[in-house]
């Protein structure tokens, strides 16, 4: 049996770990209303772009004439005739620390999965956070190769951020001859839930239509069409990361102060209980401290 | 009252403006400034350094923009611009200082300073002011 002194001291260590799981999760949650106000207010901005990309590809294809202009111009971001397809990007976001629930885990089964499926490939990763990093450096296999890596940049996310990892994807991209980018990340929904969102962001050829384009409206471009093509897309691609990496972070301290919520109600249960059993200990003594009296009365009675 | 269409002037940090009813627009095109009126032809614009003007209600806006490019559609224009800072709100000390500071870095030949960032700046901040000097004559 477990000495009153054993038990005194679990419950204070219990809720000394209570208290930093709460302070946590206050500070997550401080910092949460910041990374949403700057997350919608990037979203525009990323999102209307793509609109518009996926509006002009058409028209970029049809004015694409030459063979020379597929292969070096605006329309590699596109259609891709020329990349490698057993050369692929991968793009893993995490967090850098665990105490998030299941927010690194459902990212790394997620990629584990990609990677599994194309194992016949050469694979170039691009980590963003300390937990993807060092789960893919443990895989040790031969076509998987971590091209660039980012860590310690949450919850302090800027636009440089964004723009060194689009920058080193689009480099890689042309420089390997990449079949296509894959990325992996969190998408925030709300306070209480993350979204696993798994999507190709190169080339473009894979994006969606938004407008219904019956009125078959030609655009004119000023300057050309590649000219333009070669200048947006990166500011699109930078864009876009931005966006990435600010709902990945809103959703990690999401992540984060739930977590910890439920954890240091698990704590406060754990305390209760241990207090039962405390005060059953005690009692228990206290029972046969007095049957001892009793005995011993007894025995000087009899 | 003329015919109206709306604008959204849209940086990577914020939506500045949202579905706007304007009535014309001076957008700064590579190739010099460039008007837009209702009914536009769909067209696509890369945007350098200079001013974006509209007239709502026949009051007329002025911003600085850094760059960009803009989407003009029958019934909409998309700016999507580096930076924007209202004319209004363009401080010329606060430029002219950016600049002095700027143009010092470049003068110490450090190895580790960015040239390309230091003249973007002193270009962005002679944009910006050349704006405001616009704006308020």
């Amino acid at each position: 049996m477990e000495s009153l002194r054993d038990i005194r001291q679990n419950i204070k260590a219990i809720k000394s770990t209570q208290q930093i799981m709460q302070t946590m999760k206050m500070i997550s949650s401080a910092r949460i209303r910041k990374a949403q106000e700057s997350m919608d207010n990037a979203r525009p901005f990323a999102t209307k772009m793509l609109e518009m990309v996926a509006d002009l590809k058409e028209e970029v294809l049809a004015q694409t004439d030459t063979e020379s202009e597929i292969e070096s111009g605006a329309s590699r971001f596109l259609l891709n005739k020329t990349g490698n397809p057993n050369k692929i990007g991968l793009v893993v976001i995490t967090g850098d620390k665990g105490l998030a629930g299941s927010f690194n885990a459902v990212i790394l089964r997620a990629a584990v999965a990609f990677l599994k499926k194309h194992q016949d490939k050469e694979v170039f990763v691009f980590c963003i956070g300390k937990k993807g990093r060092d789960f893919i450096n443990r895989f040790h296999k031969k076509n998987i190769q971590i091209v660039y890596s980012s860590i310690g940049i949450f919850p302090k996310v800027t636009y440089a951020h964004a723009e060194l990892l689009g920058e080193a994807i689009l480099k890689e991209y042309f420089e390997r001859n990449l079949g296509s980018v894959t990325l992996i990340y969190n998408d925030f929904k709300s306070r209480g839930s993350q979204q696993l969102r798994e999507a190709s962001i190169l080339p473009f050829n894979a994006l969606p239509t938004v407008h219904d384009k019956t009125d078959d409206t030609e655009f004119l471009f000023e300057p050309g069409v590649q000219e333009i093509f070669r200048i947006l897309v990166p500011r699109l691609m930078k864009a876009n990361m931005y966006r990435v990496l600010l709902e990945s972070q809103a959703a990690n301290l999401a992540a984060t102060m739930n977590a910890m919520d439920a954890a240091s109600k698990n704590a406060g249960e754990l305390v209760q209980t241990l207090g039962v059993k405390l005060n059953k200990v005690r009692q228990a003594g206290i029972t046969n401290e007095i049957l001892d009296i009793v005995n011993g009365a007894e025995a000087l009675n009899g | 009252m003329s015919k109206t269409f709306t604008l959204n002037l849209i940086t990577p940090q914020r939506q500045i403006l949202q579905d706007l009813p304007v009535e014309s627009i001076v957008l700064p095109a590579l190739s010099g400034e460039m008007g837009v009126l209702a009914g536009h032809i769909p067209m696509v614009v890369q945007l350098g350094l200079g001013s974006l003007r509209y007239k709502q209600e026949g009051i007329e806006k002025e911003f600085a923009v850094m760059g960009g490019f803009a989407e003009i559609m029958h019934t909409t224009v998309n700016v999507f611009a580096e930076g924007a800072d209202l004319a209004e709100e363009i401080d010329e000390e606060e430029e002219k200082q950016k600049i002095k500071r700027a143009k010092e870095s470049l003068s110490r030949k450090d190895a580790d300073i960015d040239f390309e960032l230091a003249e973007l700046e002193i270009k962005q901040s002679l944009a910006r002011m050349k704006v405001k000097k616009r704006h308020l004559n």
